[in-house]
């Protein structure tokens, strides 16, 4: 599935980034010199951003198609023919969250990085991009591990892929004995304090939390000093 | 008899940990506790907000069992020891209960999980007089205690979903770790945890001395 592609995702207002992206991707109506799959990939995405909008404002249970088909630009038959109903499209886009947010982590990843600043980047993007998407920081962060098999399995083996490459750590870690569970302890803290900066609708400031997450996640590996020397420096 | 409200909220404790809440209905609700229906709404407009009171109800037990151990021990980290393994034991010994206040309660809403995140900040007290034994001259990052407790409730919301809850104790030295690498680094919370599993370090001192972790540094409040 093709994650939605924001080419301005250093824009910052929440709606607005949205609308935004809405807006400029909105094809005109009858536009018959584009093959139908362009059009039906263009509406599905819209549909999907649309989704995500309206559960950030007024949450899953709340949202109607037609809180989904009137920003999308979409008619009710065309939403469903590319969904079978609300539940699946919230599934939708909910897989396209998380998927382009490991995507990003991932993306930072590279076997010649010293593993600090592997951890470092890796926490810059995912933060960054949480926050040039609010809605769908939501999404990922906290509508995912709560509704429903599909979507918490997914966020579960998205937080397999970063401990993975946190637990890389240990062949630098200046302790032998720290316990198997310290990298998950490390994720699941940073976890919440992202968690809650959504939930306090300030998910547009993620960035700011940078030299906390680092700082938790190498201190368990590295020690206080050089985890707060790494902290510092992304706070610069 | 109990009073209806007390009755209802055991019940929507036990119902819950049963049947999930999602599946669960005021109609179980009311069954369970033997009262009407309307009785129901005489106390609470809906299942949310029924179940939110058994959520805080909940809380109230694991922060009085765990305020008490910690303030039975003189020094930090023993009170932070000692508080969660208060915490992880009243788990253990109430699955149900468990399973509400860590697990079920994120699957309501948001208003549930706001409740949850500030209900589990109650707990950074516990720890943040670990600041005390941060690295002469350093500030640890503000967030640490949020973090702190981040660790912990993920670690023992992954047991309870794994299915572990009767072993919820053995997590102590996994929470321990957790909760002193921030403040006293990797080296001293490795020997914390030997320290409280019995095994002291060949020239540890013995009897009722001082952890590793040690005291604040000469100067510090």
């Amino acid at each position: 599935m093709p994650a939605i592609r924001s080419p301005h995702e250093s824009g910052g207002a929440s709606r607005g980034e949205l609308g935004g992206l809405i807006e400029r991707e909105r094809l005109p109506s009858g536009r018959e010199d584009l093959p139908e799959p362009i059009v039906a990939h263009s509406q599905r995405e819209r549909i999907l951003v649309a989704m995500a909008d309206s559960c950030a404002n007024k949450g899953f249970g709340a949202t109607t198609i037609a809180d989904i088909v009137r920003p999308a630009g979409v008619s009710r038959a065309t939403f469903y023919e590319l969904f079978e109903d609300k539940e699946d499209c919230f599934q939708a886009a909910m897989e396209l969250s998380l998927a382009d947010a490991m995507e990003r982590v991932v993306g930072a990843f590279s076997p010649d990085k010293p593993w600090a600043t592997l951890v470092r980047d890796s926490a810059a993007a995912f933060l960054d991009l949480l926050a040039s998407r609010p809605a769908f920081a939501r999404m990922a962060m906290v509508e995912a591990p709560a509704s429903g098999q599909r979507a918490s399995e997914m966020h579960a083996a998205g937080k397999r892929v970063l401990l993975t490459l946190l637990d890389r750590g240990r062949e630098e870690a200046i302790e032998a004995a720290i316990p198997a569970s310290a990298g998950r302890a490390a994720i699941a803290g940073a976890e919440s304090l992202i968690v809650g900066q959504i939930l306090a609708g300030n998910a547009e400031r993620l960035r700011e939390l940078l030299p906390d997450v680092v700082y938790i996640t190498i201190v368990p590996y590295l020690g206080q000093e050089e985890a707060l020397r790494h902290s510092r420096e992304v706070e610069a | 008899m109990r009073p209806q409200r007390e009755r209802l909220l055991e019940a929507a404790v036990r119902i819950v940990a049963e049947k999930g809440y999602a599946a669960t209905t005021i109609g179980d609700l009311t069954r369970e506790a033997s009262i009407s229906r309307t009785t129901f709404y005489e106390l609470y407009p809906d299942k949310e907000a029924c179940f939110l009171a058994a959520f805080d109800s909940v809380v109230e037990v694991l922060m009085r069992r765990i305020v008490r151990a910690y303030e039975a021990e003189e020094h930090w980290p023993e009170r932070a020891r000692a508080g969660l393994r208060a915490l992880l034991e009243t788990l253990a010994e109430e699955p149900a209960l468990a399973r509400l206040a860590m697990v079920d309660i994120s699957s309501v809403g948001p208003a549930a999980q706001r409740r949850h995140r500030v209900a589990m900040q109650r707990l950074t007290p516990l720890f943040d007089e670990g600041r005390d034994f941060a690295p002469r001259g350093h500030r640890l990052p503000a967030n640490t205690s949020r973090m702190a407790v981040g660790g912990v409730t993920g670690l023992i919301a992954d047991d309870l979903v794994a299915g572990r809850t009767e072993q919820l104790p053995e997590l102590l030295g996994d929470l321990l770790f957790a909760v002193l690498v921030p403040y006293v680094g990797p080296h001293a919370a490795v020997e914390e945890i030997r320290l409280g599993e019995g095994r002291p370090q060949p020239g540890a001192a013995d009897g009722p001395g001082p952890a590793t972790a040690g005291r604040p540094p000469a100067g510090s409040p």
